[in-house]
């Protein structure tokens, strides 16, 4: 087939997810984007102040520590989410019962929604009456029990299996849709060659599915840069900011303080953070092939 | 030969032994990873049948007395029968939209080159990065110029949109990986791009179509804040508000809002179970339907 | 099985445009009857089940009934919700023509934004109505002489629920002063029982139901009015200091249970109901959440007083920090027929008949009204007794600007913690400062 079909062709199977996309996606950023620069409540007036408000973003000793919490989750995620699902996708992509059991199960928490997953959590973490305490009390390690999301130094790191227990089974169907992917000879030729277990893992899935992995990072960075239900849910991001994440400072801002101009900045800069840890990602991991 | 070893009836080396032990402790602790996954699921159920008083003074025992009027008093008052209908309706329509529209998108992308390929791979990644909130008053700004306020494209669309960068880049990787000898054999034969379409790309991607299919159906199943302020008309409210109509600000009628919200979990789980299946066929299934 | 599935799509896709299609349709039609029937949106955040919800539904009800050529569309919302949303439409313009609003704050961003209208004309036709408020009760609803509605409920935020029984049974005294009151701190601590239930993850209820009257008691309220306005006094000054130090000493003194920041209202509430707390600080809102959720011997038990006064402080005794409740925003842009049907309804809800079935759901009013003793819980009654002799003074986050109100609910998080109070003042007077001038 000649060119123009095939040009014509991509041009109509783009637009409409072009046209879509950037109409209720892109546009919007832009106008966040834009509105940055200004000083308005939201309502009313809004007067124009240049870079101020990202000056203000930079001095500002409350986004550097949210900006912190959220390094903190996006490590979490990558470093734990990413080889759970991992490990997990290797040993369960059979179809006997148990294993599918087991795969409903891990994925079960994408199922439900974060208030209940916070409900629930909350309930694990209560001071007086939750399971964790209870747990601890009962194997008489009653020293060890902690103010687990009441203690600023600790209720961050509280928050990460919450997290990664909720999410996790996304990322194991899409590394069982990639291993199914392998192709079977592949398979056989490994088996032939006598590589097994570790040697087969690391010679031959890894790389296979490499491109699948650095689509989960990319996800996964993607997540928990923007990460607000979870939060929101159980702590609000107190105790006094000790929980706070960029998108809820910027809800925050935006929805309870009437300072939409600086929240549409904390916005822009989490667009812009995660392209660069998204690059930076991206720029690590290629060279590992 | 070491695994003529690992068959032979009379192996009985030690690694073989320790092996057998390794796993079966494996896969204990994996057995109890899977039920704790689960007990949130379940207590989420049982903890619908108690009492408001119950919940609160006994949050982890079986109820006393099964509150079926939970269920019953929580459907009505929410009105959550029409609730269930608009979900569906949107929820839905956002999947075939993205499936479509994606499945289109990611095909491009992944067979064919052209100049600003890169730079739309970039401009879609964009999209997976925004925090939803900072989009509210711009899109509904948007929608009120567009008059599509307080209809079921106010959220039909901007669900399809926010799930298509993740849609596409997930279709996108999956393609890149299958032989490009499957459609070369239709382009001989003088198939057009669309049959090619429609006869190959599809089905060959039914298991990352799954995927799609179950986390954009979730994403527009269990929104909140988009259905919250585009849709101000009580007869297209989703399920997400209509659950939340037991939370005030001050207090929270547990006993209503976890009937509701049971209820409004049930589809989302015969939807995964459902796909899940698609998900594990794998690609085999496609090139011999194909 | 591919044709199967291609076809189930197009059928699907028929169905889904169809479906949505007519909603468009029905969208398209009531824009159009602009002479006989008049439509009227009210936003409100009466969703639940609780008796106060039902009653204005009621009332709702009613109207739509006796009024068939107002067409009413009713959006009722949980709290948090309508505010997400009224911010959303108000940075739009695009506001419902009656909608619940909160004194204060947000009442004057909502005037500078220019999406109010006064509602003088309207009180003044009404006088008897006008002046049977209680005392101040539209001050909050005011700005530059005008009114933009009037509050349907009151809401005193600092109230003392105590049990009765535990306090009989560790031979606690009900404190009236200060000393007192950590007196009976120690006692309970002594005992394993924890004094005061807090639920502070919401970081408003510790400022809310607590601060605001310890600041009261030390400050006098001339003061705060004085340091909100910036004319005169600051929160620096040494007296608000010394409030926060007196507040962070009842924390150290352990008051308070283990993890009071991560648990919510509802959960501090189900530690007293649960009879694992002596106490607990909150708002006249709890009564409807104790009826509902406590036994039949612990609501006999409770008993409700407010916050011993403090040595030396300049504030008056016998009263409680609280806020005037919501009102009805009224659209800027009504006139004509729609206005005339949207205050008909204003009336229904907050005039006379409204604010009686509001006292008759067990939920107090700003409003001159004797309460019938049949109609209401026993609990109830104990609080509108003692609301007779107590005043209202003003609740921090009403008065304070948002900025503010985040910095002094977040500083006093950081303060039970330990945090330096001086810093916390400086940070909450920055904030102020900036958002007066």
């Amino acid at each position: 087939m000649n060119s123009t079909t095939v040009k014509r062709f991509i041009a109509v199977a783009l637009a409409p997810s072009l046209i879509l996309y950037a109409l209720f996606v892109f546009i919007p950023v832009l106008w966040s984007a834009f509105y940055s620069l200004f000083n308005w409540s939201g309502i009313g007036e809004a007067s124009f102040i240049g870079f101020q408000n990202y000056k203000e973003l930079l001095g500002d000793s409350i986004f550097w520590h949210t900006l912190g919490n959220n390094v903190v989750f996006v490590l979490a995620s990558v470093l734990g989410q990413v080889p759970l699902a991992l490990f997990l996708a290797i040993i369960l992509y059979k179809s006997n019962a148990i294993q599918r059991f087991l795969r409903a199960a891990v994925f079960m928490p994408m199922v439900l929604s974060t208030v209940v997953i916070g409900l629930i959590w909350n309930y694990v973490y209560h001071p007086q009456i939750g399971i964790l305490n209870f747990v601890l009390d009962a194997l008489h390690l009653s020293s060890l029990k902690m103010e687990w999301l009441s203690d600023p130094d600790i209720a961050i790191f509280s928050l990460i299996p919450p997290l990664v227990w909720s999410y996790v089974g996304l990322y194991l169907i899409i590394f069982i849709s990639a291993l199914q992917n392998i192709p079977g000879e592949l398979d056989d030729a490994a088996k032939i060659d006598g590589a097994r277990g570790f040697t087969k893992l690391f010679k031959i899935t890894l790389p296979m599915i490499w491109g699948t992995i650095q689509v989960a990072m990319i996800l996964c960075i993607a997540g928990s840069l923007k990460s607000f239900d979870l939060v929101y849910i159980m702590t609000r991001g107190g105790p006094a900011h000790a929980t706070e994440l960029l998108a809820t400072y910027m809800y925050n801002a935006t929805f309870s303080t009437y300072r939409y101009g600086y929240g549409s900045t904390i916005s822009t800069a989490i667009v812009i953070i995660s392209l660069l840890l998204i690059g930076t990602s991206q720029w690590l991991t290629s060279r590992k092939k | 030969m070491s695994k003529i070893a690992l068959h032979s009836p009379y192996a009985a080396s030690g690694t073989f032994t320790m092996k057998r032990i390794a796993y079966t402790i494996g896969w204990i602790f994996i057995t109890i990873y899977g039920i704790l996954t689960i007990y949130p699921l379940f207590w989420l159920i049982i903890s619908a049948f108690k009492s408001n008083a119950q919940f609160f003074n006994e949050p982890f025992s079986l109820p006393n007395q099964w509150v079926f009027d939970n269920f019953i008093t929580a459907w009505t008052t929410s009105k959550m029968g029409i609730a269930f209908r608009n979900s569906t309706i949107v929820s839905l329509a956002s999947l075939l939209f993205t499936l479509l529209l994606s499945g289109l998108t990611s095909y491009v992308l992944a067979r064919f080159n052209f100049r600003l390929k890169g730079l739309t791979m970039l401009f879609f990644v964009v999209g997976m990065l925004i925090p939803i909130h900072s989009t509210l008053v711009p899109l509904f700004i948007l929608m009120k110029q567009l008059s599509i306020l307080n209809t079921y494209w106010a959220l039909i669309l901007p669900y399809t949109a926010f799930a298509l960068p993740t849609a596409i880049f997930i279709l996108t990787a999956y393609l890149s990986t299958i032989p490009k000898e499957i459609e070369e054999a239709a382009y001989i034969d003088g198939t057009s791009l669309w049959g090619v379409f429609f006869r190959i790309m599809l089905p060959i991607s039914l298991p990352a179509l799954s995927t799609v299919s179950i986390l954009t159906f979730l994403h527009s199943w269990n929104d909140f804040s988009f259905a919250l302020v585009f849709i101000s008309k009580s007869s297209l409210k989703t399920l997400p508000l209509a659950v939340s109509n037991f939370a005030d600000g001050f207090q929270t009628d547990y006993s209503l809002t976890l009937a509701a919200m049971t209820l409004s979990v049930i589809p989302s789980i015969v939807v995964f179970l459902l796909f899940q299946e698609q998900v594990m066929k794998g690609m085999t299934a496609g090139a011999v339907k194909g | 099985m591919i044709k199967a599935a291609k076809l189930g799509m197009i059928a699907m896709l028929i169905v889904v445009v169809l479906a949505a299609c007519s909603s468009n349709t029905s969208n398209g039609g009531s824009s159009n009857d602009a002479d006989e029937t008049i439509t009227l949106t009210i936003w409100n955040n009466w969703s639940g089940q609780d008796a106060k919800a039902v009653a204005m539904r009621k009332i709702l009800d009613d109207f739509q009934a006796e009024n068939p050529n107002i067409k009413l569309e009713i959006e009722a919302l949980a709290t948090d919700g309508l505010k997400t949303r009224l911010r959303t439409a108000a940075a739009a313009d695009e506001m419902p023509d009656l909608f619940v609003m909160w004194p204060g704050a947000m009442t004057k961003e909502f005037v500078q934004g220019d999406l109010l209208q006064p509602i003088n004309d309207f009180l003044d036709q009404n006088a008897e109505w006008k002046n049977n408020f209680i005392e101040n009760a539209l001050v909050d609803f005011t700005v530059d002489e005008n009114i933009y509605s009037v509050p349907m409920n009151l809401a005193p935020s600092s109230l003392l629920y105590y049990n009765e029984e535990l306090f009989k049974q560790y031979n606690v005294k009900v404190p009236t002063t200060w000393d007192e009151l950590l007196q009976a701190v120690d006692t309970f601590n002594a005992n394993n029982i924890i004094p005061i239930a807090l639920g502070n993850k919401a970081n408003w209820v510790a400022q809310s139901t607590t601060f605001s009257t310890i600041g009261d008691r030390v400050t006098g309220t001339e003061w705060f009015l004085k340091a909100v306005e910036q004319d005169g006094a600051s929160f620096t000054d040494p007296e608000f200091v010394e409030a926060l130090k007196l507040y962070q000493e009842l924390g150290a003194a352990k008051a308070y249970q283990e993890g009071f920041n991560s648990i919510d209202e509802n959960q501090m509430i189900q530690l007293y109901t649960q009879e694992k707390a002596a106490m607990v600080i909150n708002g006249g809102w709890a009564v409807a959440s104790l009826v509902n959720t406590a036994s039949e011997e612990m609501l006999n038990a409770t008993n409700i007083t407010i916050l011993p006064p403090v040595n030396g402080g300049k504030g008056e005794a016998k009263t409680t920090a609280g806020v005037v409740g919501t009102g009805l925003g009224v659209n800027k842009k009504l006139s004509g027929a729609k206005k005339e049907a949207a205050m008909k309804l204003f009336y229904a809800l907050a005039g006379p008949d409204g604010q009686k079935a509001t006292l008759e759901s067990s939920t107090l009013v700003s409003y001159k009204l004797e309460l019938d003793p049949s109609k209401a819980n026993p609990l109830f009654i104990k609080l509108t007794e003692l609301m007779k002799e107590t005043k209202i003074v003003p609740v921090y986050d009403s008065k304070l600007s948002s900025a503010a109100v985040e910095a002094i609910n977040n500083g006093l998080q950081e303060l039970l913690l330990g945090g330096d109070a001086e810093d916390i003042a400086e940070r909450i007077q920055a904030a102020q400062a900036s958002a007066v001038n």
